[in-house]
């Protein structure tokens, strides 16, 4: 798991309200990365830095949207809170829809805006702590072999031992040496537990 | 009866007739000087008839002598008459002449003829000779000459030349009928009065004299002319009835158009500084019936604040400088009245002012409306501004929010520093510091936004247009950025200010500024809506400035009503926007236009406005 503490980065064409928002984190015990132009951001930023991105949604060059789309095109998942000068719906719909967390409107309160950063930097290293776990998940499966996968889609789905046996043309006793190895290998404590974590890392059941 | 009588009777009597007409004339007209003279000279001739009879019957040479002498005394009342009648009714020939022809006949005929003892002719009449006339006998003389006998035709050629030089005179003048009438007489005269008496004289010729025919011609000639005139004069004074008739009638026209259209006319006597107005009008003004107006009584009756121009209108166009016109306000009984008046100067020779006439017409009424319109226009141009102003809510939302935001976070983050353990003032201070130019940002805002939405009295005054492109743009900032579109401004350097009001040439540049990027809103993709906004002179002097976006441009068809009123593309428009706009730059004394881009897509509006220094 990455211990790294999480970087609040500021993206805010207007110097003077980037520089008070920057203050204002700081103020809070954040961690801040403040940049007046959001290209310098995509250049600098660190996917692998846990923490969240403030952002600005009417910049001249980026909006705040496209800054959005360049990221998501990165693999880049670090949540996003908009700030906006004004009130517009359909955008903030579309900024919504493509995963933001938050979108507050200017001047924003500190309550809101530290609230919003807070949950976007838990929902970051939840989703981090969350992809270790899929991650971790899947390198189980990959240890297994074809008829051991075979066997596991099939417990899953919540078949006796003579019921696979049957399907995979093999010994009842075969089937109980896979399902054991399987197990261990997954490390999973029951078949309840080896549903979950086959679940989580996608795999569908036969 | 003999013919000899018959025809010198006949002679005398249509001398004695044209003698009482013309007497009679003088009579009824003491200035007709001429018919008096052409009188005279009838009388004399007259005379002249009766002692040429006498000497043609007369029996003894004693006789004939006496009435020989006697003769002189008609001949110079003759002379006089005629020199003086040609000399006043021609008013032509040299004065120094025609006294020398007078003096010469007055000291020959009255003084030397009555000196001799027989006269100026001959010293002595010898004997009378029988000569036959109309198969009559008259008697003719003979006799020894005087040798001062040559004083009588010097002083007859004298006056034939003061004829022939009047004549000269006259034909150069261009009256050539009075010329030859003069002229011919002359000719007429040299032959029967100047040849023909010398010749009987000097004993050349038998024959009495025909003097009196000789002058009777030239006499009915001359009368022939009075004649004439008096026919003239009495055609002339038909027609001047006639036309004082016309006169009358026009006046009365005049009159009647004049109160319809509550005219005033008026004179100025510069000289006497005496104004006369059309009497109706008068009481109108407020002046009494018998008050005498001078240039300062007039201008104690118009309103003070207009006082000094109208002072310097009137003396301006008496110093020929221009044209008096001028509308000024009047304050009489009634209240206070707008007038418009225009004067022309008289001069004499000199170039000196004499008079000045003019009329004045009342145009309160018109003034009354010009206001309303000029009330309702503001209105409208107002509303216009607060529904472009409306479109762009959210830009300006925006200008404010910036540093509002800055604001609020700076203060919350100092109120953070401050609560923890050991502040850092230093920081708080900067941050403080911030908070300050914020505020003052944000101040400005609103007193730009103040300044447009402001409902109050159009203000002309210099101004840079430059400067105002960039406000709009301020204002206008967010908007474009939220649009996508890139503004270039190419603003000339030293441009002349013009004058106009701030607030209503921004309101145009406001409107062209969000229509250029409404325009390329919907039709043109995100990286390419460009707005070129240029400020520079113009061919005719004044400033233009030209917007310039690159949106779908304006069908040709409609390119000319774009400043329709209610002319509109948008769905929710009212279509007032460029309407208004117009109406703001006529204001102005400029021009607005729209025309497609030659080269690129969309379109390019432009407006111009005379400089300052061209308007005044």
């Amino acid at each position: 798991m990455n211990e790294r503490a999480p970087t609040v980065y500021a993206v805010d064409d207007e110097p003077a309200t980037l520089k008070a928002i920057a203050r204002l984190l700081r103020a809070a015990g954040w961690n801040v990365a403040a940049f007046s132009s959001p290209g310098e951001f995509l250049e600098r930023v660190d996917p692998a830095a846990p923490g969240c991105l403030v952002l600005d949604m009417s910049m001249p060059k980026l909006t705040g949207l496209e800054v959005q789309q360049a990221l998501g095109a990165r693999g880049c998942a670090l949540p996003i809170v908009f700030l906006t000068g004004r009130a517009d719906v359909p955008m903030s719909v579309q900024a919504m829809k493509r995963g933001a967390t938050d979108f507050l409107t200017k001047p924003v309160d500190e309550e809101d805006l530290l609230a919003a950063v807070r949950r976007a930097v838990e929902s970051d290293a939840a989703a981090r702590k969350d992809r270790a776990e899929i991650a971790a998940i899947e390198e189980r499966l990959l240890a297994l072999t074809p008829r051991e996968r075979e066997v596991l889609e099939h417990v899953i789905s919540g078949k006796l031992n003579k019921q696979i046996a049957a399907g995979l043309g093999t010994g009842e006793k075969t089937i109980k040496v896979h399902r054991g190895r399987v197990m261990a290998k997954m490390k999973a404590a029951s078949v309840a537990d080896l549903v979950r974590l086959a679940e989580r890392a996608g795999v569908r059941p036969f | 009866m003999s013919w000899v009588t018959a025809t010198w009777a006949a002679a005398i009597a249509a001398c004695v007739t044209l003698a009482v007409t013309n007497m009679l004339v003088w009579l009824l007209d003491r200035t007709a000087r001429a018919h008096l003279l052409m009188a005279i000279a009838t009388i004399g001739t007259a005379g002249i008839g009766v002692c040429e009879i006498l000497m043609m019957r007369a029996e003894t040479p004693e006789r004939y002598g006496l009435v020989l002498r006697w003769v002189h005394v008609p001949v110079t009342i003759v002379v006089v008459g005629l020199v003086g009648f040609v000399r006043i009714y021609l008013d032509a020939g040299r004065p120094w002449l025609a006294w020398t022809v007078i003096c010469t006949r007055m000291f020959a005929s009255l003084a030397l003829n009555f000196l001799f003892p027989l006269g100026l002719v001959y010293t002595t009449v010898v004997r009378l000779r029988p000569v036959p006339l109309f198969g009559e006998t008259v008697s003719v003389a003979e006799g020894i000459r005087n040798p001062w006998g040559f004083l009588g035709p010097l002083s007859t050629a004298l006056m034939l030349a003061f004829f022939a030089d009047a004549a000269v005179t006259t034909w150069r003048r261009g009256d050539r009928r009075r010329a030859c009438t003069l002229g011919g007489s002359t000719l007429l005269y040299s032959a029967v009065g100047l040849v023909h008496p010398t010749l009987i004289n000097e004993g050349k010729l038998r024959s009495p004299y025909f003097l009196t025919f000789a002058f009777l011609g030239i006499l009915a000639a001359m009368s022939f002319e009075l004649a004439r005139d008096v026919l003239r004069a009495r055609a002339l004074a038909g027609q001047l009835k006639s036309s004082e008739a016309d006169a009358r009638e026009s006046e009365q026209r005049l009159r009647l158009a004049v109160g319809a259209a509550s005219i005033v006319i008026w004179v100025w006597d510069v000289e006497r500084d005496d104004f006369w107005l059309s009497p109706e009008t008068r009481a109108l003004r407020g002046y009494r019936d018998s008050e005498r107006i001078n240039c300062a009584r007039f201008l104690q009756s118009v309103h003070p604040d207009d006082r000094e121009r109208v002072r310097e209108a009137l003396e301006a166009s008496l110093a020929g400088e221009r044209e008096y016109e001028i509308e000024y306000r009047f304050v009489s009984p009634g209240g206070e009245r707008w007038v418009s008046s225009k004067g022309v100067v008289e001069r004499d020779a000199a170039g000196n002012a004499v008079r000045m006439r003019g009329a004045s017409v009342d145009i309160t009424a018109r003034k009354a409306a010009d206001a309303e319109l000029l009330l309702q226009r503001n209105e409208l141009a107002h509303l216009s501004r607060v529904t472009i102003l409306g479109e762009l809510s959210g830009s300006l939302a925006h200008e404010l929010n910036q540093p509002l935001t800055a604001i609020l976070s700076n203060a919350q983050a100092a109120q953070r520093h401050l609560a923890g353990p050991a502040p850092d003032l230093g920081e708080v201070q900067e941050i403080l510091k911030d908070i300050v130019a914020e505020d003052k940002r944000a101040g400005e805002v609103i007193r730009r936004l103040r300044l447009l939405l402001r409902k109050g009295e159009v203000i002309h005054q210099p101004l840079d247009l430059s400067g105002a492109v960039e406000d709009v743009l301020k204002i206008t900032r967010s908007d474009l950025v939220h649009q996508d579109v890139a503004v270039t401004i190419d603003a000339a350097a030293g441009l002349p200010a013009v004058i106009g009001d701030r607030v209503q040439l921004q309101q145009v540049l406001l409107n062209l500024v969000v229509n250029g990027s409404e325009a390329m809103a919907g039709a043109t993709a995100p990286g390419e809506r460009r707005l070129t906004i240029r400020v520079g002179r113009d061919e005719a002097g004044g400033v233009r400035v030209s917007v310039a976006d690159c949106g779908p441009g304006i069908p040709a068809e409609r390119l000319a009503n774009v400043f329709e009123p209610f002319f509109t593309t948008k769905p929710h428009g009212l279509g007032l926007g460029l309407a208004v706009c117009r109406t703001i730059i006529e204001a102005h004394g400029g021009r607005i236009w729209a025309e497609n881009n030659p080269d690129a897509p969309g379109a390019t509006f432009h407006f111009s406005i005379p400089v300052a220094a061209e308007r005044a």
